[in-house]
């Protein structure tokens, strides 16, 4: 492997681990605003980087729960996704990449990449029909506004797992070739 | 797997051990074994000559086909 590879290879992990930490502070900060919106109901003005859902929340309590749970397992399954990625990082070598660990973990990418794509789909949609019943919406769309694109990086992993299954098999057909 | 490899078989005729053998053919010892307890999925012609070179025999008398109804007849 040229030391290029190994240079760029350390980079993507490094960044791989600063994404995955902001995302679990901020799946985190989701999480505890939840929990104190369930008891101090005051605090639903100032969530998470300034969200104000007071309006929702004072026109009805389960339109702001449902959408909110949407936010928080759209954050909880992008923290998790880049928790899949660091542990891939972690355990691929280079000079031997087609293992079968590897293969599942880019399996599990695609799965979690399509469920963020889904539910983000599925919040976005939601919102869109709140709108018509009075309820403002527009700060909720910084959670969805790429979950085509998610849809569509999940059916593209999907391929390349499916490519590297192959890849596994040929390797262990290689392997047992004397 | 109807293949059958009597490598030891003729590696017992020709008393050789399977050290010795792995020094003629140039293969390890972890990749002769492979190919001993049945487990390799294919083998080179490279290797198949090297074994006949190294054991003075022919490939029929390395490599076997017995289907698997044969197979258990002779298991009977």
């Amino acid at each position: 492997m040229s030391q290029k590879n190994n240079f760029v290879f350390k980079g993507l992990h490094i960044v791989a681990w600063i994404i995955f930490v902001g995302l679990c502070i901020e799946a985190g900060g989701l999480i505890v605003n939840f929990i104190f919106s369930l008891y101090k109901p005051e605090f639903v003005q100032n969530l998470y980087q300034k969200l104000d859902l007071s309006q929702m929340y004072n026109l009805n309590k389960w339109v702001f729960f449902s959408m909110y749970s949407f936010i928080l397992f759209i954050s909880i399954l992008k923290a998790c996704l880049f928790y899949v990625v660091i542990m891939l990082l972690n355990k691929l070598n280079l000079s031997k990449p087609f293992d079968t660990y590897v293969a599942g973990q880019i399996k599990n990418i695609s799965y979690y990449t399509l469920s963020i794509g889904l539910i983000s789909y599925l919040g976005q949609q939601t919102a869109k029909s709140i709108q018509h019943y009075g309820f403002e919406i527009d700060m909720l769309n910084q959670f969805w506004a790429d979950s085509q694109a998610y849809i569509l990086m999940a059916a593209v992993i999907y391929v390349i797992a499916t490519i590297f299954s192959r890849g596994v098999e040929i390797q262990n057909e290689n392997d047992l070739t004397v | 797997m109807p293949i059958i490899v009597n490598l030891d078989v003729m590696m017992a005729k020709r008393k050789m051990s399977l050290n010795e053998l792995s020094e003629k053919v140039e293969l390890t010892l972890s990749n002769l074994s492979i190919l001993k307890t049945g487990k390799a999925k294919a083998i080179r012609f490279s290797t198949l000559e090297a074994i006949c070179v190294a054991l003075e025999c022919q490939p029929g008398d390395i490599l076997e086909y017995a289907n698997d109804e044969d197979i258990r007849t002779t298991n009977r």
